[in-house]
C-alpha cells in the first residue's frame, strides 16, 4: 500500500520535469490569445484614425496651430476660467448653505431648500440661463427698499441684468443645487456616534456643524466638488447662445468670419482638454489622499481637517 | 425638587420606551442616590444600553418619569402634559450627564487635548489656555500623561476610552453613564479602563454602567440591576444578584455568562 504522499511523487506525469527546485520556480501567467487579438484590432482602429487625422486636409492643421494662440482665443480662455472660478465660487458657498437649511429642524426650511434643489436639478442648465438673460421679461422692474415705507430705489432689470451676468448667475444657482446635494450626502457620512458624542457633551447645532460635521464629511465632499470644478470648466461653454464672451464664443466669432469652423472647434477642443488634464492631475491626487483612509476611518489617520487646522493655530 | 438637592440622582418611574411596534423598555423603576454605582447586567438586547441613552436623553421616551440631577429630563411638567425644553435647555441639562460610548466616539479631527478640551470650549465657552491645562490633568488623571498631542487613531482602544472618559470629566457631570465600555476592547485593554472607573468610583462619582464584566460588578457596583426583554427582572447588593439569584431568568443568565 502506498500512502497518498508517495502517490503524488510518483506521480508519471512529474517524474520526467527537471530544472531547479520546485520552491524557487516563479509563477508565470501566459497571456491569452485573446489579449493579442486584442492588441492588434485596437492597434488598427489607432492606426485608421491617425491617418484620417493626417491625410484629411479639411482639418487644416496650419489655422489650428494659427489661432491656437490667437489673442481672441486667449481671451475666451481667460474668461472661461473667471467664469468657472466664479460659479464654483457661489455654487459652493450657496450650495453649502442650502446644505445647511436641508438639515434644519425645521420642516419648512427643509421643503423650501428640497424644492429648490428639485427645481434646479430638474431643468435643463441650458433652459436656466436662457430663463435669466430674459428675467427681464418676467420683472421689468425691482424695488430693493424697506417694506412699507417710502425708501426704495428702482432698478432695471434689462441693465443688470447682462449676458454674463446671466451666465454667472445661472451658472451658480445651477452648480448649488448639485453642490448642496454633495454637501448632504458628506452630512449624512458621519458616523452616528460622533453626533451622539457632540450631542451628549450638550454641543449646540452650529458647533455640531462647524467643529464635527463638517470637518469630517470633507473626505466625501472635497473630491466631488473637485469633479464639479472640471465639469464647470466645460458647462460654462454653453453661456456661448447667450453671447458671453468665453472659448467657444470667441472660436464662433472667428469661423463667423473665416467659414474655417472645423479647425477652430479644434482650437477650442485642444483648450479644454488641455485645461481638464491640468486639472485632473490635483483631483486624482485629492482622491487618493482621501480615498486612502476612508477605507479605515477608525484605525488610520482620518483625513480630515484637524483642529488647529481649521483654527488657524500654529501647535 | 431643586437641581441643587438633585445633584447626581437619577430617577424613574414606569419608564417606556419603544422603536415602532417594538416595546425595549417597559415599566422601569430606578433610583439611583448620589455617589451611588449601579451595574446593569443582562443579554444584548435586554434593553440595558437603551436605558443608559434615555437617560442622556439621546432617545425620547414615551412615557413615565424621569428626572436626572433633580430635574425632568428634557421636558417640563406641567398640570396636564409633560412640555419638551428648548434646544439651549436640553444642552444645559446635558453638560451635567456624562456618557462613555462602546465605540468610543472620540473626535477624529481632534487630538486627544482637543477632545478634552471640546466641551468645556466649544460648549461653555471655558478660556483656552485654562481649559489645555485642565485637559493636561485630566489626561493625567486617567493615566495618559504625554499623550495630548496624539490623534485617536495613534492611540490603542484602552487608551482611546480613557479619553473619552477623561472628555466627560472635563464637564464636571453629576452622572456618569457608561454604555458597555470595554465591549469594543482588547481583552487584555479591559483592565485599564476599568481601573479609571474603579478610581472615579472612589472618589464618589454617581455612576450607571451597562456592562458584562461580571468581576467589575461584584467590586465595584453598590447595586446590581439585570434586565431581560425591557423589564428589570432583578435588582439588589452584587453579592445577592450575582451570587444568590431569586429569578430562573437570572440564574440562566449568569450560567452561561460566568
Amino acid at each position: 500500500m502506498t500512502s497518498i504522499s508517495d502517490s503524488v511523487r510518483t506521480d508519471p506525469d512529474k517524474e520526467n520535469l527537471a530544472g531547479p527546485d520546485a520552491t524557487a520556480k516563479p509563477r508565470v501567467h501566459p497571456r491569452g490569445a485573446l489579449e493579442y487579438v486584442a492588441w492588434l484590432a485596437c492597434a488598427l482602429v489607432g492606426l485608421g484614425v491617425a491617418r484620417t487625422l493626417v491625410t484629411n486636409e479639411n482639418y487644416q492643421w496650419d489655422v489650428v496651430a494659427q489661432y491656437l494662440t490667437a489673442e481672441t482665443v486667449l481671451r475666451g480662455l481667460v474668461m472661461t476660467i473667471v467664469l468657472t472660478i466664479l460659479c464654483m465660487t457661489f455654487g459652493a458657498l450657496l450650495g453649502l448653505f442650502i446644505a445647511v437649511l436641508r438639515v434644519s429642524p425645521l420642516r419648512p426650511v427643509r421643503i423650501l431648500a428640497g424644492a429648490y434643489v428639485t427645481f434646479f436639478r430638474g431643468t435643463p442648465v441650458l433652459v436656466q440661463l436662457i430663463f435669466w438673460f430674459n428675467i427681464a421679461a418676467l420683472y421689468p422692474n425691482i424695488a430693493i427698499g424697506v417694506p412699507f415705507t417710502d425708501v426704495s430705489q428702482d432698478i432695471d432689470v434689462n441693465r443688470l441684468i447682462s449676458a454674463t451676468t446671466a451666465a454667472v448667475v445661472g451658472l451658480s444657482l445651477n452648480q448649488a443645487a448639485y453642490q448642496a446635494e454633495i454637501f448632504r450626502g458628506g452630512f449624512a457620512s458621519v458616523d452616528k456616534g460622533q453626533i451622539e458624542a457632540a450631542d451628549s457633551l450638550g454641543m449646540s447645532r452650529g458647533t455640531k456643524l462647524r467643529r464635527i460635521i463638517v470637518p469630517q464629511s470633507m473626505p466625501t465632499i472635497v473630491p466631488a466638488t473637485g469633479n464639479q470644478f472640471i465639469g464647470m470648466f466645460k458647462e460654462t461653454s454653453l453661456v456661448s447662445v447667450l453671447g458671453v464672451g468665453e472659448l467657444l464664443m470667441s472660436v464662433q466669432l472667428i469661423y463667423a468670419r473665416t467659414y474655417q469652423t472645423i479647425p477652430l472647434l479644434i482650437v477650442a477642443c485642444v483648450w479644454y482638454l488641455a485645461m481638464t488634464l491640468l486639472l485632473s492631475y490635483p483631483q486624482s491626487m485629492i482622491e487618493k489622499k482621501f480615498s486612502r483612509t476612508r477605507a479605515r476611518v477608525s484605525n488610520g489617520p482620518a483625513v480630515v481637517p484637524t483642529q488647529s487646522e481649521l483654527m488657524g493655530e500654529a501647535k | 425638587m431643586s437641581q441643587m438637592n438633585g445633584d447626581g440622582t437619577v430617577h424613574a418611574r414606569g419608564l417606556r420606551k419603544s422603536f415602532g411596534d417594538r416595546v425595549v423598555l417597559d415599566s422601569i423603576d430606578l433610583d439611583v442616590a448620589s455617589g451611588e454605582i449601579v451595574c446593569i447586567i443582562g443579554p444584548s438586547g435586554s434593553g440595558k444600553s437603551t436605558l443608559l441613552r434615555c437617560v442622556d436623553g439621546l432617545e425620547e421616551i414615551d412615557r413615565g418619569v424621569l428626572r436626572v440631577n433633580g430635574e425632568d429630563l428634557g421636558f417640563r411638567e406641567t398640570s396636564t402634559s409633560y412640555q419638551a425644553l428648548k434646544r439651549k435647555e436640553v444642552a444645559a441639562q446635558r453638560t451635567r450627564i456624562g456618557m462613555v460610548f462602546q465605540s468610543f466616539n472620540l473626535f477624529p479631527n481632534m487630538t486627544a487635548q482637543e477632545n478634552v478640551m471640546s466641551g468645556p470650549v466649544l460648549v461653555k465657552g471655558a478660556p483656552k489656555a485654562e481649559s489645555r491645562r485642565r485637559a493636561d490633568a485630566l489626561l493625567t488623571s486617567v493615566g495618559l500623561e504625554g499623550h495630548g498631542d496624539h490623534y485617536p487613531w495613534q492611540l490603542s482602544g484602552g487608551q482611546q476610552q480613557r479619553v473619552a472618559i477623561a472628555r466627560s470629566l472635563a464637564m464636571d457631570p453629576k452622572v456618569m453613564l457608561f454604555d458597555e465600555p470595554t465591549s469594543a476592547l482588547d481583552p487584555e485593554r479591559v483592565g485599564e479602563v476599568l481601573a479609571v472607573m474603579k478610581d472615579l468610583a472612589q472618589r464618589g462619582m454617581t455612576m450607571l454602567i451597562a456592562t458584562h464584566e461580571m468581576g467589575f460588578a461584584r467590586e465595584v457596583a453598590d447595586t446590581v440591576i439585570f434586565m431581560d426583554g425591557g423589564l428589570v427582572v432583578e435588582k439588589g447588593k452584587p453579592a445577592d444578584v450575582l451570587g444568590n439569584p431569586q429569578e430562573p431568568r437570572t440564574c440562566k443568565f449568569l450560567e452561561t455568562v460566568l
